[in-house]
């Protein structure tokens, strides 16, 4: 984990959330996003792009540009910068086109 | 679902209009797409000034946990991750959860999504590690991670200088500002000194050539006056100001006009913040970019004006009420440095009242008036 304290509001006190990018085990702090639980954990690459097949990561952070995306516990194209990170929750990268119109969607 | 009123984003402007709405007895309801109301303040550790004089001067992280503890007694219901997706042909606004879409039937509805960063492209611009400088005020102030140990930061406007400062807080070292213009973006002499005072190379005339690496951002080839140069970079912050957030507008038929002191197009509205579109209302950035007084005050005159048209407030007191809120805002644009921004607005209502027949405003000579 990250060791961050902040200048102003000092270190966060607020308890770890174990969760998983990919399979691997990593822990978060709590009232993480999911994108900036990855990014403490040091990973910036989320997926690749679907068409040019590139390297995507955090671009906005505000859920405006779909840069961020990921699986979330199986449901795909989820925005991780407006996700909060959850004990256990599955996280995996997109590197295709999301599955949308699926059965598992309720099409 | 039924309300008097719905205010579709809850961030500062959103926020302080649910405030004045349910003072006068008004049932209010607010959505909000992410986890958390407060919008932008909630990651803006800066001591704002200048606020509204019911506000005392204080940081935007304070300022958020006000004006959300400020509803906690009034009839103000909050849906958060809830978005507006679209319109019914009836007038109802059509708010999804994620899961399932909402009908909400409202007398009356006040948009303030506020504004977005803008991009900037060059090759290799999608390569994690660049992201907006917004992105990286949220990484720090919010999630406590930081965003990156090198950083170069395009764009010199008072936000961007804003976050080179607490850059060095943060341990991430700047290696230089590019800017493709001949001076600084921003005005503000305190930063700009303070930020000379600290030795971070400003790169003026300059662009970033591309941005490369293997999985993220590794290596900058910068052009400076035609030379270039290579750096390794592991973080590069785009500051190119924001713009307001249209989507709710052009679903509602709202027209717009072109203003660039407001951030570019904009919904036309009237000295009371209604837009083209009936019973629809506008305040905070969506208005025009503005600084934090603007966005309160634009709230509050939004929430007055509904509160006049619903009949919770005579027209006497709304006219007094709008009136003295004009001269705030006037006041605070004015001495904020955003004069030009206030005229801008005062030029677009002219024009709107003018187009859509609407009674010409004694407001319209306050940019005359000295504060």
């Amino acid at each position: 984990m990250d060791p961050f304290i902040h200048p102003i509001f000092g270190k966060s006190i607020k308890k770890e959330v174990p969760f998983y990018f990919n399979g691997e085990l990593l822990k978060a702090r709590e009232g993480q996003t999911v994108a900036a639980a990855l990014m403490a954990n040091g990973i910036k690459k989320l997926g690749v792009s679907r068409k040019l097949q590139q390297s995507r990561g955090l671009f906005c952070a505000n859920g405006r540009c779909c840069s961020c995306f990921v699986s979330v516990n199986e449901l795909d194209h989820v925005l991780s910068c407006m996700t909060l990170v959850e004990k256990g929750m599955k996280v995996d990268s997109n590197n295709g086109d999301p599955n949308v119109r699926g059965e598992k969607n309720g099409d | 679902m039924e309300t008097d009123l719905l205010i579709i984003g809850g961030g500062p402007a959103g926020l302080n209009a649910a405030y004045e709405a349910a003072s006068h007895g008004i049932e209010t309801l607010v959505i909000e797409e992410s986890f958390s109301m407060g919008g932008q303040l909630r990651q803006q550790t800066q001591v704002l000034d200048k606020l509204p004089k019911q506000f005392e001067k204080q940081r935007g992280t304070t300022l958020a946990r006000t004006l959300i503890e400020k509803l906690s007694t009034l009839n103000v219901k909050v849906l958060l991750k809830h978005t507006m997706i679209g319109t019914y042909q009836d007038g109802r606004i059509g708010v999804s959860n994620g899961v399932k879409t909402i009908p909400i039937t409202a007398k009356r509805i006040i948009v303030t999504t506020g504004a977005a960063e803008e991009a900037s492209v060059f090759p290799g611009w999608t390569l994690p590690g660049v992201m907006t400088i917004g992105a990286a005020q949220i990484l720090m102030n919010r999630e406590y991670v930081q965003p990156g140990k090198n950083a170069l930061v395009l764009g010199s406007n008072t936000f961007s200088l804003e976050i080179v400062k607490q850059f060095k807080e943060m341990g991430v070292t700047v290696r230089g500002i590019i800017e493709s213009n001949s001076e600084l973006i921003s005005k503000h002499e305190k930063i700009i000194k303070s930020i000379k005072k600290d030795g971070i190379p400003l790169y003026l005339n300059s662009y970033i050539e591309n941005a490369t690496g293997v999985g993220e951002v590794q290596k900058v080839t910068l052009n400076h006056n035609g030379i270039t140069e290579e750096m390794n970079i592991d973080l590069v912050c785009i500051g190119k100001g924001v713009a307001p957030i249209l989507e709710p507008f052009e679903i509602m038929n709202c027209s717009f006009t072109y203003q660039i002191r407001l951030g570019g197009w904009v919904p036309q509205y009237s000295i009371s913040m209604e837009t083209s579109s009936p019973s629809a209302y506008i305040a905070g950035n969506a208005a025009g970019i503005t600084s934090m007084g603007g966005i309160l005050l634009t709230g509050q005159l939004a929430a007055v004006s509904v509160a006049e048209s619903l009949g919770f407030l005579n027209e006497k007191l709304a006219t007094e009420k709008r009136a003295s809120l004009w001269k705030e805002l006037h006041c605070i644009e004015t001495t904020a440095d955003l004069r030009e921004v206030f005229n801008a607005r005062m030029a677009l209502i002219k024009d709107y009242h003018e187009e859509a027949n609407l009674l010409p405003s004694s407001l319209f000579d306050l940019s005359l008036e000295e504060c």
